[in-house]
């Protein structure tokens, strides 16, 4: 048996006795043996969920809003306004005559203090996505905020809402109908917007979105919102995005350098503030 | 059909705002003023690029100014990067004025020592106020 040479190898080495011995083991190092013994010897046979990746569709490289990538001609027909009940048509109408009143008055919220979007506003942020396909899993890395989403694709039931801690991102379950993955949310902090206008929703938010190739180089995103506080019926918008196979997901912590924090009012400012030490 | 694909552009930056994370009530957005002025800092930053600048004011003394820009994100994937201002440089900047008169705002474009001049946001007159139904945020 090795000397133990370090701490972090003697904590190791006593977790792996605590739990040899709380299944009835002994002879911690005899067991640990046996065990290597018997690792399989070829990686494939292993995991066969990697094989079945290939029949997936090829979602490489970095997706842009499109609305970014291709002006002129992403400009979609904008969607029928949404039905809301009483309180929540009363919020959104304020929003409207505000915005007609104050250009750009209406991006005030905890987004501006560097606190990220939830979903789905977190999937129609300026700066590109991309997607990794592992074994029962898709996960989505969002640049703006360097969000992060993971999609349970193993077959999972997305849990009841009063099951889940709430979330920016939400607890997600994805599947494939032929080539659209279609993934369903909840669990989403009810503090976040369920779409431009609206802030606030019920933990009853559940959102769907049907993700899939329209062309080779154009994903399309059709992402629907149910929750009977805020929406009489679900309520759909569809964004497209663009491939970039040659870009890079860049870091972006929203922290860095920020001079739009909200003042104490809870207004749009702008800090001429240098950094410390300058 | 360029310029028309350039207000498209400026309106879905307006849209999602131009900066992505916030308001853009503090600018007189759209309303270009000219400054002189030599680099003091290029910030090459999330979420926004940062420069500071100064000027000549009156009896000697220099004036700061501080202008934000779009961020490394957008501007990395147009041709910027740190490199493209330096400490010294005496240049021309075109920015939209904060509203309330403090010497700062957000620029659009930039003239460097060469006569090269680079864009930073969009042209065509200013983007026009953000739409309410563009879901983004």
């Amino acid at each position: 048996m090795n000397r133990i040479r370090t701490p972090f190898a003697m904590a190791a080495a006593m977790l792996a006795l605590g739990a040899l011995a709380s299944c009835g083991g002994g002879g911690g190092s005899a067991a640990a043996d046996a065990t290597k013994a018997a690792a399989p010897a070829t990686p494939a046979q292993a995991d066969p969920g990697y094989a079945a990746l290939a029949k997936l569709p090829d979602w490489n490289g970095v997706w842009e809003p499109a609305a970014f990538a291709r002006p002129g001609a992403a400009r979609q027909t904008p969607p029928a306004p949404p039905k809301l009940t009483p309180d929540y048509a009363k919020q959104f109408d304020a929003f409207q005559a505000k915005n007609r009143s104050t250009p750009g008055i209406n991006f005030v919220s905890n987004v501006a203090n560097c606190v990220p979007p939830g979903l789905p506003g977190s999937m129609t942020q300026p700066y590109p996505i991309e997607f990794l396909f592992t074994p029962g899993r898709v996960t989505v890395l969002i640049e703006t905020y360097s969000m992060v989403r993971r999609i349970y694709t193993d077959g999972s039931a997305l849990p009841a809402a009063d099951q889940l801690d709430p979330s920016y991102q939400g607890t997600s379950v994805g599947h494939w109908e032929g080539d659209t993955l279609v993934v369903e949310t909840s669990g989403i902090l009810p503090e976040t917007s369920p779409m431009q206008g609206i802030n606030g929703h019920s933990d009853q938010l559940k959102v769907t979105e049907r993700m899939r190739l329209v062309d080779p180089e154009t994903l399309e995103i059709a992402t629907t919102r149910e929750d009977p506080t805020v929406f009489i019926e679900p309520y759909t918008t569809t964004a497209r995005y663009a491939r970039h196979r040659d870009w890079k997901i860049m870091e972006y912590v929203c922290a860095q350098n920020n001079h739009d924090a909200l003042d104490e009012h809870g207004n749009p400012a702008f800090s001429l503030e240098r950094k410390p030490g300058e | 059909m360029m310029r028309t694909a350039l207000l498209s552009l400026a309106a879905a930056l307006a849209a999602t705002s131009a900066s992505a994370h916030h308001s853009t009530a503090m600018f007189e957005w759209g309303k270009e003023k000219s400054i002189d002025g030599t680099i003091d800092k290029w910030e090459w930053t999330q979420p926004h690029t940062f420069v500071w600048l100064v000027v000549p004011g009156s009896g000697g003394k220099v004036q700061q100014w501080g202008f934000e820009g779009m961020s490394p994100s957008w501007l990395g994937r147009r041709g910027w990067n740190i490199h493209t201002l330096t400490r010294g440089d005496k240049v021309k900047l075109i920015y939209y004025p904060l509203r309330d008169g403090r010497q700062g705002g957000f620029f659009v474009r930039v003239t460097l020592p060469d006569g090269k001049t680079l864009q930073a946001l969009p042209g065509g007159g200013g983007p026009p106020p953000p739409t309410p139904t563009s879901g983004a945020r």
